[in-house]
């Protein structure tokens, strides 16, 4: 469905030294700098699926994501989508699929919202009867009834993103690509934006690319994700496979009336744990700690606590994807 | 085509909204350029007393009141406003936006533009024109006002609109490669509005320049209509003029279309 092969982009920066003194130089000499944003990633996407695009900020996502909807040309590589090349015939292709940008809006800013989707429903020739339908669904999945006459600027942030990724599909795309659509928005409508992208999906088998650095998005949608950063892949695979291959954090939470536990316990002389192998803190009555199972095993760390100290209640947490992601930027700070 | 205009029309729909949202803003802005015109009007009277005829350079105390608001109505007319819009999406990156949708980018513009144009023009279009002509007849005591050159004048509003647009756009597209444009456009419209006419009559300017500035494309923007509507022009000298604004329009129109083409390669949107 989707094949990126060997995508590469540089961009031409203008360096500007400060003070006058710099500026003048630079605008009479300017120096320029290029900067490879994305270096020769390579992925595929099979249709149906909804790959996480994951990376930290500056990681070149966005620019991914940019030359895959044709808005930006390549420097070198190649992407196909649906058997299209984005950058050949850009208004044919765009047809095909829904482009939403977290940090902009494609709807009409001074206009309510309906005329957005009223100038939608011409561009990409959608009959009457198919838009009435599909506003009917798109209104139940992302609801938007509650604001669908009032100007969009007057929208909440979460109200606007919910209409944003409604505009995307109204033309029913094969494929979908968000960048960050869950970016500052509260834990509420984040999750009614995910349940919608989940639904759609389902429904209508659409194929999603989703770029986010809020992992809880990754885990609740994707079952496989692409990790990159400084513009390099560094993982491509099923999130189980990444918790198996980086997953050996476990954390553990205690109840206990021993005021200060972790004194007691002292696990770091114990096990001779340190760095990012262990990470203990306490407040009050609980404390928890976080240590790299594949050197302490589970029963070990917790045979251990239990001889120590009186435990009233016991949690054991699941390696969870964020701490995963730490240790793997990390260690790419650290290679790279 | 029927079917393509159809697409667009949403835009001209939308460009028509966005005026009356904004209302307040325009005609503040136009009553500012009206005192302009004026200012415009008292500066030609004081250099017709001080030349002490009625008429300068062929043309008549009364012609230079209708040169100036003509020039007036028709830079509203033919008013573009592309390079700027196109400044500002390149700067912000919102271009992105126009670009995921399988639309003409440079139609986009024009259908939203002639949608903000049928408000303001509408506006202003009657009261200015029945100014001009209460005036001429107030003062001359004959009705100077001709249907057929106003229709011819109307015909070359739109070549004229048509050469201004596509320049417009030609221009905005240097965004692409110089990011900020704000500067450039500002002395950009400086030159145009002199290069034009719009400032001073291109017939009042001295021989080798004037001659230039005739063949120029700027001429044709607000020069030729507004000679065609005060009537300077004979049957042939018209003919030649609308013909030099079609010429010009097709330059700039395949030009426009040339830039594009070459600056969607290097096009690097800003921003998340
Ligand atoms: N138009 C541009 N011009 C110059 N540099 C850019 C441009 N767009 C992005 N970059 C640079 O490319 C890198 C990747 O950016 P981006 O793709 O936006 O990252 P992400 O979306 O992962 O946060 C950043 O270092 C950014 O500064
Ligand atoms: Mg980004």
């Amino acid at each position: 469905m989707i094949y990126v092969e060997n995508l590469r982009k540089e961009f031409k920066k203008t360096i500007k030294e400060p003070g006058i003194k710099g500026s003048l130089k630079s605008f009479f000499k300017p120096k320029k700098e290029i900067i490879a944003a994305v270096k020769d990633i390579s992925f595929e996407v099979n249709e149906g699926e909804i790959l996480g695009f994951i990376g930290p900020n500056g990681a070149g996502k966005s620019t991914v994501i940019k030359m895959l909807t044709g808005i930006l040309s390549p420097t070198s590589g190649s992407c196909s989508i649906n058997g299209k090349n984005p950058q050949k015939d850009r208004k044919q292709y765009v047809k095909e699929i829904g482009v939403v940008f977290g940090q902009r809006t494609q709807l009409w800013w001074d206009l309510p919202l309906t005329e957005t989707y009223t100038v939608l429903k011409e561009i990409y020739e959608v009959d009457d009867s198919r838009f009435k339908k599909r506003m009917e669904f798109l209104n139940e999945v992302l609801e938007l009834d509650g604001f669908i006459k009032s100007p969009v600027r007057t929208l909440s942030l979460g109200q606007r993103m919910r209409a944003d990724i409604a505009a995307s599909l109204l033309h029913s795309p094969k494929v979908l690509f968000l960048d960050e659509p869950t970016i500052g928005l509260d834990v509420v409508v984040k999750d009614s934006i995910r349940k919608a992208i989940a639904k759609i999906n389902a429904e209508e088998n659409t194929t999603v690319i989703l770029t986010t650095h809020d992992l809880e998005d990754i885990e609740t949608l994707s079952k496989r994700i692409v990790m990159i950063d400084k513009g390099s892949k560094v993982f491509d695979g099923k999130i189980a496979d990444l918790k198996e291959k980086y997953g050996q954090m476990r954390e553990l939470a205690f109840v206990s009336s021993d005021e200060n536990a972790l004194d007691i316990l002292s696990y770091a002389e114990k096990f001779g744990l340190e760095g990012d192998d262990l990470f203990a803190e306490s407040d009050g009555a609980s404390f928890k700690v976080r240590f790299n199972s594949s050197i302490v095993p589970v029963s070990d760390m917790l045979s251990y606590t239990l001889s120590k100290i009186n435990v009233k209640d016991i949690n054991v947490k699941d390696a969870d994807i964020e701490e995963i992601i730490r240790r793997l930027y990390k260690e790419g700070v650290q290679n790279g | 085509m029927g079917k393509k205009l159809r697409i667009y029309l949403p835009f001209v729909n939308a460009g028509l909204q966005e005026v009356s949202t904004y209302r307040a803003n325009w005609i503040f802005y136009i009553l500012g350029d009206i005192m302009a015109c004026f200012v415009s009007f008292f500066v030609w009277e004081a250099v017709f007393i001080s030349t002490g005829g009625e008429t300068f350079m062929g043309f008549a105390r009364s012609d230079m009141v209708v040169y100036i608001f003509m020039s007036f109505l028709t830079g509203q007319i033919i008013g573009s406003g592309g390079t700027y819009d196109i400044g500002e999406e390149v700067k912000d990156g919102s271009i992105a936006m126009r670009m995921i949708k399988p639309i003409s980018y440079n139609s986009t513009f024009l259908f939203q533009e002639i949608g903000n144009k049928i408000m303001e023009i509408g506006i202003i279009f009657v009261p200015l024109v029945a100014g001009v002509e209460i005036y001429r007849f107030a003062v001359t005591g004959s009705l100077k006002f001709d249907i057929l050159r106003f229709l011819l004048y109307l015909v070359c509003c739109v070549f004229a609109y048509a050469i201004n647009f596509c320049f417009n756009i030609c221009f905005g597209f240097t965004a692409f490669i110089f990011k900020n444009l704000w500067g450039s456009n500002m002395l950009k419209n400086t030159i145009v509005g002199f290069l034009s006419g719009s400032i001073i009559p291109i017939a009042f300017l001295p021989g080798v320049l004037k001659d230039i500035l005739t063949y120029l494309p700027f001429s044709s923007l607000s020069y030729t209509p507004v000679m065609v509507y005060m009537g300077m022009y004979s049957g042939w000298e018209m003919l030649f003029f609308i013909g030099l604004q079609i010429f010009w329009a097709i330059i700039f129109w395949c030009l426009s279309k040339v830039i594009w083409k070459c600056v969607i390669k290097r096009l690097s949107i800003q921003g998340g």
